[in-house]
């Protein structure tokens, strides 16, 4: 099948591949917006509000991501075992602030995650192993425990919590994705300058300028 | 190639998108509606995965003997559900149980006897929690079958898929699995405490 335009000049003048007709057709798939038919203070309380509930907040984001670089700066075991304690520790955190359990100082928490995190990678800091797991672990319960107390009680738990814990792994995996640049001269120094970038941006939120 | 559509099968089951809780399927009932339902509930096919992953870490005589308890006890669980008996706590029995399964999945310890003790808890919660809500005898009996076709099937492709993970770097696929398995589930038990202590 080929769909006759004006503007498409490849196979054939005038033509459009099948590539061209199933990339169009994926991306139109991505396209619909989400209706928010459960919803809570106007957020979808559904998979896609779990999906998007840590990323529209740049604070959890650049610390997820630093602990996918750091993972792959450090190499195998950690590259693994970073990505895993976090949501571990995250969901048992999280669980707290459902319950409403008091904890101080998390927002201070989560800028400093960035803040050291973000110096660790720049460092090129290689603790020891469980270092390194306890010192994500002791992050991930300030997350944890933000998103928990922002969790929407009631509605659709399984589906929201199915979307924000896989978005956290997926923001882990971009993290991982850009620190296995670090097995190259120059990709080790972007991914150096982009733990620079983490710590500065931490240093904003702990100091209110971001 | 058989490593990467393991991979993209187990990943499908994981992205299962959420159905209304224990509604049938609008135009869709009887055995397919059954099977459909086993696979859409996302309780369900969370568990059958974490499940899957740790019956895939057995041998192969372990683990089929693993599936077959499965299947015997959610037999009679799926008959025990047709007379409505013990839904109250199946639910969030298997939602811990699957947590649980998690954790043994990222330590990668899955000692023989203890798998299959999950395989039979997993086989009685979700008989249990299957029973459709429709009025007609005769469909929730055809919708029952299907479910419980549904799950041993899908167990069974998923426990033979994660054999492949056995390699070092599908491994590493199977513990993040885990990790994100033990964290829906204890992200979902507190969120359904708070839910009951607030609704009452």
């Amino acid at each position: 099948m080929e769909l006759r335009i004006g503007i498409c000049h490849r196979p054939a003048p005038g033509t459009l591949s099948p590539a061209w007709i199933a990339i169009v057709l994926l991306a139109s798939a991505f396209a619909p917006t989400h209706a928010f038919a459960h919803s809570e203070q106007g957020a979808a309380i559904d998979f896609w509000g779990g999906f998007t509930h840590p990323i529209f907040g740049p604070d959890h984001v650049i610390a997820m991501v630093a602990v996918g670089l750091w993972g792959a700066f450090l190499g195998p075991p950690a590259i693994w075992l970073l990505p895993v304690v976090f949501p571990l520790v995250m969901a048992v955190a999280g669980a707290l602030g459902v319950l409403g359990l008091p904890l101080r100082g998390v927002e201070t928490g989560i800028a400093l995650s960035a803040i050291m995190l973000g110096a660790m990678v720049a460092g090129a800091v290689k603790p020891p192993l469980w270092v390194a797991a306890l010192l994500v672990g002791a992050f991930a319960v300030f997350h944890g425990y933000a998103h928990g107390v922002e969790l929407p009680v009631g509605a659709d738990a399984i589906a929201f919590s199915m979307g924000f814990v896989i978005a956290t792994g997926t923001l882990h995996l971009c993290g991982i994705a850009f620190g296995a640049l670090s097995h190259w001269r120059a990709g080790r120094i972007a991914v150096r300058l982009a733990g620079v970038v983490i710590a500065v941006i931490g240093v904003g939120f702990l100091t209110g300028f971001a | 190639m058989k490593e990467r559509l393991g991979v993209a099968a187990v990943l499908a089951l994981l992205l299962t998108k959420p159905a209304l809780a224990h509604s049938p399927i609008m135009g869709i009932g009887g055995v397919a509606g059954g099977i459909l339902h086993a696979l859409l509930i996302p309780e369900h096919g969370m568990s059958l995965l974490a499940l899957g992953l740790a019956l895939g870490q057995l041998e192969k005589p372990e683990r089929r003997t693993g599936i077959l308890i499965f299947v015997a006890v959610l037999t009679g669980a799926l008959v025990a559900a047709a007379f409505a008996v013990g839904e109250a706590m199946a639910a969030d029995v298997l939602l811990a149980t699957t947590g649980i399964l998690g954790l043994l999945i990222v330590t990668l310890w899955t000692p023989t006897y203890l798998v299959w003790a999950f395989a039979a808890i997993v086989g009685l919660t979700i008989g249990l929690d299957s029973r459709p809500e429709v009025d007609s005898n005769e469909e929730v009996i055809r919708m029952l079958v299907g479910s419980g076709l549904g799950a041993a099937i899908s167990l069974a492709i998923v426990a033979e898929v994660s054999f492949l993970l056995r390699s070092n770097a599908l491994r590493i696929v199977a513990r993040v699995m885990g990790s994100w398995i033990t964290a829906i589930a204890i992200l979902v038990l507190s969120l359904r405490i708070v839910t009951q202590m607030t609704v009452g």
